[in-house]
């Protein structure tokens, strides 16, 4: 893993000395920190303590492996069925379902809605209204404020209709992933905060250019889409072999060059 | 009980189409199987089969009991399969699924039925006293493909099994504890191994070994076949499904061979490596004196 900080274990006390101290921002505490009144700060899981002393925050990187549904996360559900005014989704297995109001999409209204058949998969957001985890999570494909879908939507299938935008390039596959790993590959800057130049290298030199795209999902799972189902299955695998193995940048790159060779 | 959940529209499209164009979602060849390893416990009878991310153990007990009425010359000679929810949550205890069924069913014709295991050796006392052999068999992680990494499992955990040795004399019984005597195995005629099938396209034209999870979802019927490295076939399952060509299926029978006796030679090499690392220098050893401490 990219960042470096102290290991921490939950019930641990943290050093003050690493604790940032900013004039004037508050705070922030991130995931896998609570705060017990008055002065205490204790980890709630094992991971790494991450600070940053510009925004005065800090948070812990773990990698579990239960997904619990937090705000503005984008995930990878699948539809399981439609209601009155709503289709309801699976997040993770064995779990509650989230729901999807059906006018939730770009430009849609009673009339035009999509279609969506049950096991459809869709990329979506858990809206900001959904705080509480002890609620049902609820999912939107559009921006409140724009009204834009911004990459949202269902993920094509061949012979359904309501594929928007990702249709063309066939049905593509889903791949599980570890959280942390998906994280890691959803930051802005997943190279050099990440550590995951796998997608780039896939895309790039080592990979002789691939075409290809990809839907990351906080939930675990990251859909790939290609034209051939050949390089589905190399971007698949180099994904599944990274997360699994915990490679470095030098070592993901002999994977690419590796699979790469393989699956000529 | 949550119900297992179906895979994608997607996943389903793709497995299929990939399957098209020779390509399976790990990688492998059709006739490939996922990486198999096979561990044997710290006490006799435990094996532990892992085949990718399934993961089978099992474990042989013996005991003494009154043989069945109708038999009084045989032992009993036992598996009992359950998949408990840490499998999957989809699995709940003391209500069989299908899968746990069929998994049973096809262990019993496999290893039971074909006679691997000499029941008669177990009798100690006509009428009144026999052995009782029971394989415990546990999945702890599925993944795809139990049948296979179970029968593995279970007929490497016979073989690695010692029962305690016992002697008659004048009308008495004794069991010797491991202390008192070595404890010997059981009389063990020919290890039959399950190799299975799953059938893929409009009308099974593709077959593919050992699939995973997600290939088990998606396919359109499998051929479970059972028999031993001579070739001997202790069962052919293929239960529902679409029909498959009969050629296919003979030749489906001919790559089983070779993988049965791919997996008799993991096994023996793994038997003869537990062996060697259980012998403290041989009898010499044995026989010395001296003290450890």
């Amino acid at each position: 893993m990219a960042p470096d900080g102290p290991l921490v274990l939950p019930g641990e006390t943290i050093d003050p000395s690493l604790v940032p101290s900013h004039p004037k921002n508050p705070l922030r505490l991130g995931p896998g920190l609570r705060h017990i009144p008055p002065t205490d700060i204790v980890p709630t899981v094992a991971g790494q303590l991450i600070t940053n002393p510009v925004k005065n925050s800090m948070w812990i990187e773990y990698n579990s492996n239960r997904y619990i549904p937090s705000p503005n996360d984008l995930i990878l559900a699948q539809i399981l069925r439609s209601t009155t005014d709503a289709y309801l989704c699976l997040i993770t297995p064995y779990s509650a379902p989230a729901t999807l109001p059906h006018l939730a999409f770009e430009g849609a209204t009673k009339k035009t809605r999509p279609q969506l058949a049950p096991g459809q998969l869709v990329y979506a957001r858990i809206t900001p209204a959904s705080a509480n985890r002890h609620m049902d999570p609820e999912l939107e494909c559009v921006s409140a404020t724009t009204g834009k879908a911004d990459g949202l939507g269902p993920i094509g299938v061949v012979g359904t209709t309501s594929g928007s935008g990702s249709g063309s390039t066939g049905p593509g596959c889903v791949f599980d992933i570890s959280l942390g790993f998906a994280r890691r590959l959803l930051m802005a800057r997943s190279r050099e905060d990440g550590g995951v130049g796998v997608l780039e290298m896939l895309g790039g030199e080592e990979g002789g250019g691939l075409a290809f795209e990809t839907a990351v999902g906080r939930n675990g799972r990251v859909w790939v889409g290609s034209e051939s189902a050949r390089t589905v299955v190399l971007v698949g695998r180099a994904l599944q072999e990274t997360d699994r193995a915990g490679l470095g940048m030098e070592g993901q790159r002999r994977l690419v060059k590796k699979l790469v060779r393989e699956m000529k | 009980m949550p119900r297992e959940v179906d895979p994608s529209l997607n996943e389903k499209q793709f497995v299929t189409q990939a399957l098209e164009e020779n390509l399976r979602l790990d990688g492998r060849e059709f006739d490939q199987y996922r990486p198999l390893e096979l561990t044997f416990g710290e006490q006799y009878g435990v094996a532990d089969v892992t085949l990718g991310k399934t993961r089978i153990l099992a474990k042989a007990t013996a005991e003494v009991t009154v043989p069945y009425a109708d038999r009084p010359l045989d032992g009993i000679f036992t598996i009992a399969t359950e998949l408990s929810p840490m499998t999957s949550p989809s699995f709940e205890v003391n209500r069989p699924t299908e899968t746990e069924v069929l998994l049973s069913r096809l262990l019993e014709k496999t290893v039971r039925r074909s006679g691997a295991l000499d029941t008669e050796s177990l009798c100690l006392v006509a009428g009144q006293k026999c052995w009782s052999v029971r394989v415990d068999v546990h999945a702890l992680s599925h993944d795809g493909n139990l049948t296979d990494a179970a029968c593995l499992a279970v007929v490497a955990a016979l073989r690695h099994f010692r029962k305690p040795d016992t002697s008659m004399d004048a009308g008495v019984l004794t069991v010797y504890t491991p202390a008192e005597r070595e404890p010997v195995p059981l009389s063990w005629l020919h290890s039959p191994f399950c190799v299975t099938w799953s059938f893929f396209g409009e009308e099974g034209e593709t077959a593919v070994l050992d699939a995973t999870w997600l290939e088990e979802q998606v396919r359109v019927g499998s051929c479970t076949v059972s028999l031993n490295r001579h070739g001997e076939i202790c069962q052919i399952a293929k239960l529902g499904g679409t029909p498959v060509n009969a050629v296919v299926l003979l030749q489906c029978t001919g790559v089983a061979l070779a993988k049965v006796k791919e997996f008799d030679e993991l096994v023996d090499r793994r038997l003869t490596e537990d062996l060697k690392r259980r012998d403290k220098g041989g009898f010499m050893a044995e026989l010395r004196a001296e003290n450890d401490r």
